[in-house]
């Protein structure tokens, strides 16, 4: 056997079905070989950012079903590699498992500034879980399965193999042997500890019925523990609201009566109050990211926090634990439920008061919500993903892109359906939703996917259009195109007096971009076609492009702005204040 | 400013030296000694990295995302009071021998080499502070060149 061959048996032991890629020198003999083997679907992305994006999406959204699916992407050296960076650096932020393959020079020539050479290893190391360079055939099935290990267990993270084109042809020798089934990899320098120990959880327990104003925080650890129907039962039992990070929505129904919505720079207003009045914060899988917590002199200052959390080094990273469990989300739940101890308590005050902070935006945004439309009668690009949730009954999965469009689809599409919000947090890359979108869809074909990118995001990865017209991938692609970066835009708007530096952008007719690929378009500009556009889209089998205008003005509203605490969250457009104090002073 | 030590035991592969010293630049700290040596466990590496740090909290953070990486098998602070920091140094100076000799006994040295009349190569060892008050006593100018290891540590 040869070290491509067993690359690609790992692979397949491993429950790879889908290699995501694009091919070039130094990987040639693994796509030849993959070629004569007829065993993986093969997507060729059309950048390898491309295959990245589509790898993670993968990896994200089969985590929930029966046969979950690690995203592999494949590259040639060098630029290929290199092309793969952004994608590999966006999983390793928000804890996605997935492999990145790439080909590299062969072993004579490596730093020598070969043709096609760059040192990916040394690359990718700080944005990686692990990397690896195996400089025998005898070594690449061991790295395979170890990397799959490190990938998958404790915090997920992005693996890199890098493997050099000789290593690639080399036969292993006659007596090498490898049995996938009493295969344990070796670290002695690798830990996790998934199951909580009985000390914290008891102090735990005693803080939860202790406490007068709690609130539960559901992270992405939930989601990727498949723990969301464990933290709804938790918070029903014990009657506590829960607030959700970027990553949590979609672990349960967003329209939960327990529920907050999202907490952070753009959450709901009852999320964030609460967290300021709280007296616990029991969070479960998250790192208190700066865009959660404000500024962190001035978060949950009454609160005691207990903090669930896989990855001891994001304990007391950012805040201070009053209680530590290290420990994985689903097992600490479910240790959690079965202890008696854990008390239902009725807190009406502090209901009563969650009840006065739902109301403090309720009405503006149901209004405008209602209006659809802002300035010069342009969309509102709420009402359009309010639109859409109400047509899908919010049962379909979302992929956003980076910027206002994606805090509007955060907010105002009612998750229904367990793991079905699927976006870049942590390292916030524009132009991931359509190639993130086709890893989706691939993972789960039976349900609609639809991807929602701004103009600008969108143009970052178009061509992968060229990849939804070849693999004929029936995507429901979403631009919500105001000729603005929206949410740059906004910042201009409230911290730099209104000047637009480098965020108007001219867009192609995005209408002959589409039909180039063969992909129908729809062009919405008025109100009254939004819902029979969304509907036409639902209704079409295949991929189709629904673009909408909308209104560059519009900003998403609460925020907190940027190392601000969380009393200084604007709620209303500076426009609308000083419009309403120029009318009092008259 | 307080110098701390870490000290960790880490498998002995390649990269591994990298991605430790990629922590710590991305923690925006300058190394001030780094030494690496085999431990008693074939294939495991015991390193010693000195930095000035005064906040603990951010010290503990290293140390976790130390622990983090696949290859670090324990990491740990070693505090002067309940542990040993040791370095060596090698140096070449232009003295008397009669100015040595009053140096006898209060300090760990001993002559390796008499290059010429004046020209001496010495090996001191002690304490960062013991060897710089040796070489300030004996009086910088003295020095042509100067190696020295960097700390190495051991709990008490």
């Amino acid at each position: 056997m040869t070290g491509k061959q067993l690359l690609l048996k790992a692979l397949k032991d491993r429950g790879v079905r889908h290699i995501f890629g694009y091919t070039g020198g130094a990987i040639m003999p693994i796509f030849d070989e993959m070629e004569k083997l007829d065993i993986f679907k093969f997507v060729m992305s059309r950048h390898e950012q491309g295959a990245a994006f589509m790898a993670q999406g993968m990896s994200r959204a089969s985590l929930s079903t029966d046969a979950p699916q690690i995203g592999v992407c494949m590259s040639t050296s060098g630029p290929g590699a290199m092309n793969l960076v952004t994608g590999v650096a966006d999983a390793h932020m928000d804890s996605v498992p997935m492999m990145a393959i790439t080909g590299q020079v062969a072993t004579g020539v490596i730093a020598t500034d070969a043709f096609q050479e760059s040192d990916v290893v040394g690359v990718m190391m700080p944005i990686s879980k692990q990397t690896y360079m195996p400089l025998s055939a005898e070594e690449i099935e061991k790295t395979i399965h170890e990397g799959f290990y490190v990938a998958t267990t404790g915090r997920g993270g992005p693996i890199l193999v890098d493997i050099p084109k000789d290593v690639q042809n080399q036969q292993v020798g006659e007596d090498y042997q490898f049995d996938v089934k009493t295969y344990r990899p070796q670290l002695p320098g690798y830990f996790y500890t998934p199951t909580p120990e009985r000390e914290p959880i008891q102090r735990a327990i005693e803080l939860i019925n202790k406490s007068e104003r709690p609130v539960i925080f559901c992270g992405h650890g939930v989601i990727n523990s498949n723990a969301g129907e464990l933290l709804q039962e938790l918070a029903e039992k014990v009657n506590i609201p829960v607030a959700f990070t970027l990553h949590g929505l979609s672990a349960m129904p967003a329209d939960h009566p327990l529920s907050l919505g999202m907490m952070g720079m753009h959450g709901t207003v009852e999320a964030n109050r609460v967290i300021m009045e709280a007296d616990l914060l029991i969070s479960f899988g998250m790192r208190f990211d700066d865009r959660v917590t404000g500024k962190l002199s001035e978060y949950a200052q009454n609160a005691d926090v207990i903090h669930v959390e896989i990855d001891p080094s994001e304990i007391d990273k950012n805040v201070k634990t009053s209680v530590a469990i290290n420990a994985d989300v689903y097992r600490t739940l479910h240790v959690l439920l079965g202890d008696p101890m854990l008390t239902y308590q009725p807190r009406r005050r502090w209901w009563d008061k969650i009840a006065v902070f739902r109301k403090v935006m309720a009405d503006d945004l149901e209004m405008e919500i209602e209006k659809g439309l802002g300035d010069d009668n342009k969309l509102l690009m709420k009402s359009i993903i309010h639109q859409l949730s109400k047509l899908t009954e919010g049962r379909d999965l979302i992929v956003p892109d980076v910027g206002q469009h994606q805090m509007m689809a955060a907010r105002f599409y009612n998750y229904q359906t367990k793991n079905s919000w699927f976006a870049s947090g942590g390292a916030g890359t524009m132009g991931c939703s359509l190639p993130m979108a086709i890893g989706v869809k691939l993972a789960r074909p039976e349900e609609r996917v639809w991807s929602i990118s701004g103009d600008g995001g969108f143009q970052m990865n178009a061509q992968e259009l060229g990849t939804i017209m070849e693999q004929k991938i029936d995507l429901k692609i979403i631009i919500l195109n105001n000729g603005h970066l929206g949410m740059v835009r906004q910042w201009q708007t409230f911290f730099f007096d209104g000047r637009y530096a480098g965020t108007p952008m001219q867009s192609p007719d995005f209408g002959l971009l589409a039909k180039a690929y063969g992909i129908p378009h729809r062009r919405v500009e008025k109100l009254q076609d939004v819902a029979p556009a969304l509907q036409e889209a639902i209704d079409h089998c295949g991929a189709i492009v629904l673009e909408f205008i909308c209104d560059p003005s519009e900003v998403i509203l609460p925020m907190v702005p940027s190392g601000g605490g969380f009393d200084t969250m604007i709620i209303k457009h500076p426009r609308t204040e000083a419009a309403k104090n120029e009318g009092e002073a008259a | 400013m307080r110098k701390r030590a870490i000290l960790a035991f880490m498998l002995d592969r390649p990269g591994v030296l990298n991605k430790v010293s990629l922590l710590i630049r991305k923690k925006m700290y300058n190394v001030d000694t780094l030494t690496v040596c085999r431990s008693r466990i074939p294939g495991v590496s015991r390193m010693t990295i000195t930095l000035e740090e005064k906040d603990e909290a951010k010290v503990t953070q290293v140390i976790k995302q130390l622990e983090k990486f696949t290859e670090v098998i324990s990491a740990k602070e070693l505090d002067t009071d309940h542990s040993y920091w040791r370095e060596v140094a090698i140096v070449k100076l232009e003295v008397d021998v009669a100015h040595l000799d009053a140096f006898h006994g209060r300090y760990n040295f001993e002559i390796l080499e008499q290059k010429s009349e004046d020209i001496h190569l010495l090996q001191v060892s002690g304490s960062t502070r013991n060897i710089d008050a040796f070489l300030d006593e004996l009086g910088q100018e003295h020095i042509i060149e100067i190696a020295r290891t960097g700390v190495t540590a051991m709990e008490k």
